[in-house]
């Protein structure tokens, strides 16, 4: 009796465990992903902002649903993109609501701050990391392929 | 009440009306924004622009009585001859926003280099010494827009003010290369000489050569469509692809010129809605419907009576128009009423356009007279090719009602040919019908109008030009 109530305890564990832990690593570490990316804009060159959002779109139609995880760290000047005024704000909702994921350089957004003395609006699309070289590093270390346009 | 007046508060109201009720900003797409403002979080700090304009015109108007040539049948800026190549636009400049994270400040800044009527000499002291494109460069806007207030976005400095379409767009866009009569004469400003100057008369050819003269009297650059204040504005998004733009400006009324040459202000007023079809910025496609409305003083001596007594004459312009913009389809219309200070012509730069000058009775003087016109213009984007066909005509009725009263009609047929979005040549061929239309007065035994004025108007005929225009 006691064996099966441990068995019975031991599966309810897994399977919590499986549930839970399953989609934050997919969110995060696109686990299941076939190709992997991460695109970089740290210009202040206008026109790097289009061909970025450019590049992410050509990625998601050159592969399969599900097939290609994209994510585009912005940070110094670049950080601009994802200001939650950016003239690009609807084009980067449509591509987030298509999975491409947006971070934000949290020690640029720091630096930002204090030239400003207010700390700019981000786009609620984007997620603020600790830093965005950090990010990009972690990312390629998980077999993420670089682009710098 | 005056029509203007009236339309003015109908102005005022409307824009009263808008900015309260409307919440939140769009991009629309209008010259308003696209001038005044920069893509928000996505501008250069400095972005170098500007554009090349190099012509060849040819007027086929033959010789006057005696074998003089009035100004219509020469080519401007310089009035003294028939055919010629010219560098009629060298704009260079830059805009952006300075300080890249804060967008709640940008800048715009343009010089002129080309041969027109901008670039009129400064030194210049009186009739036909007003050497034309003998400056070598000119600033033509110099702004800086605060984008501090939701729905009051605050621009300052020189810049184009708002109004008619032909005068607002970028002139790197226009489709035709000379504008119609009607904004030419109601709206091209030619500002008053300090002191009456006496009309130029028209000349010979050997008159041009011998005397190196040109037959501009006006010694101040144009306005350029252009003056230095203050300018309130913004556009709201209304849903459905649909934006309201608002500007309400006061100026200098002095053009290009920095200092308020009369030490009065001009009022400007202007309202636009527009649907957005496709596209952004520039080469967007839409359907804007414009009003707008400047009202203003001029201070003239326009007495031949060799005392300076310059007094204040009004200067009221007001607008309407539409535009239409799907390719491969464009089609435009405007009509413009003129209130003072009508243009009568370069060489007549105390406003008489027929009727002698005289001393004390101003009643067919330009200064209090009244114009209207309008011009209804279409294209033709031939799909699948680079070539577009456009044809224009336009109409100008000055001083209406009085003794000169004087129309001047005009058909534009055109081509252009798109090399990329930057870079085009126009063709355009005009057929001009100008005519002096008033009673007239008798004077030495000739009728002024019937007479001495179509003398010279008669022949107005055909002009042809092909111009190249490069943007970068």
């Amino acid at each position: 009796m006691l064996n099966n109530f441990r068995s019975f305890f031991l599966v309810m564990i897994s399977l919590f465990i499986v549930t839970v832990a399953t989609p934050a690593l997919s969110a995060d570490d696109a686990i299941f992903a076939d190709y992997k990316y991460v695109l970089q804009i740290s210009d202040m060159d206008p026109f790097k902002q289009e061909l970025i959002l450019n590049n992410a779109s050509n990625l998601l139609e050159a592969y399969p649903p599900g097939a290609v995880e994209v994510e585009i760290v912005a940070y110094g000047p670049g950080l601009r993109l994802l200001f939650a005024e950016n003239v690009n704000a609807q084009r980067i909702d449509s591509l987030f609501q298509s999975g491409v994921k947006f971070s934000a350089c949290g020690v640029t957004l720091k630096g930002m701050t204090k030239q400003l003395g207010y700390e700019p609006k981000i786009n609620p699309d984007a997620k603020v990391v600790s830093g965005g070289i950090v990010r990009i590093g972690d990312l390629v270390r998980k077999g993420y392929v670089y682009i710098r346009p | 009440m005056g029509d203007n007046k009236l339309f003015k508060r109908a102005l005022v109201s409307a824009i009263c009306t808008l900015s309260f009720a409307v919440a939140g900003t769009a991009n629309a797409v209008d010259w308003l924004m696209l001038q005044g403002t920069e893509p928000e979080a996505a501008s250069a700090p400095v972005k170098v622009w500007g554009f090349i304009q190099t012509d060849y015109q040819r007027d086929f108007s033959p010789a006057g009585p005696a074998g003089v040539y009035a100004t219509p049948k020469l080519l401007g800026p310089n009035l003294n001859s028939q055919s010629g190549f010219n560098i009629s636009k060298v704009r260079f400049g830059a805009r952006g926003t300075g300080f890249p994270i804060d967008d709640h400040i940008n800048y715009f800044l343009l010089i002129e280099l080309g041969n027109n009527g901008i670039t009129a000499s400064s030194s210049s002291t009186g009739a036909g010494t007003a050497v034309l494109g003998s400056t070598v460069a000119r600033l033509t806007d110099a702004s800086i827009t605060m984008n501090y207030i939701p729905g009051a976005r605050i621009r300052t400095g020189l810049f184009k003010y708002p109004g008619a379409e032909e005068g607002l767009q970028g002139f790197m866009l226009a489709d035709y290369i000379d504008f119609s009569e009607a904004t030419n004469a109601m709206l091209l400003e030619r500002f008053p000489n300090a002191q009456y100057t006496t009309n130029m008369t028209p000349s010979t050819p050997a008159q041009f050569q011998t005397t190196g003269g040109t037959l501009n009297g006006f010694n101040a650059p144009v306005g350029a469509f252009r003056d230095t204040g203050i300018q309130v504005f913004d556009s709201f998004d209304m849903g459905k692809d649909w934006a309201l733009s608002y500007a309400a400006m006061v100026g200098q009324g002095s053009g290009i010129q920095f200092n308020n040459v009369d030490g009065k202000y001009d009022t400007y007023l202007y309202l636009s809605t527009e649907k957005n079809l496709g596209g952004a910025g520039l080469y967007a496609n839409g359907l804007k419907f414009f009003a707008w409305n400047q009202s203003g003083l001029r201070m003239a001596d326009v007495t031949n009576d060799s005392i300076a007594d310059p007094k204040f004459y009004k200067r009221d312009r007001s607008g309407l128009g539409v535009k239409y913009m799907a390719k491969p389809y464009r089609v435009a219309a405007e009509y413009i009423t003129a209130n003072g200070m009508i243009f009568e012509g370069p060489d007549k730069p105390s406003f008489y356009f027929a009727v002698p000058p005289n001393a004390a009775n101003l009643v067919n003087n330009g200064a209090t007279a009244k114009a209207n016109g309008w011009y209804l213009d279409g294209g033709w984007y031939i799909p699948n090719t680079k070539w577009e066909l456009d044809v224009r005509y336009d109409t100008l009725d000055a001083n209406t009602g009085l003794a000169d009263e004087h129309k001047f009609n005009k058909w534009t047929l055109g081509t252009q040919f798109h090399f990329n979005p930057m870079t085009k040549v126009i063709v355009n061929y005009e057929m001009r019908d100008f005519k002096c239309t008033g009673a007239g007065v008798v004077a030495a035994g000739v009728n002024t109008c019937s007479g001495t004025a179509n003398g010279n108007l008669s022949g107005v005929g055909n002009k042809l030009g092909v111009q190249l225009t490069a943007a970068f």
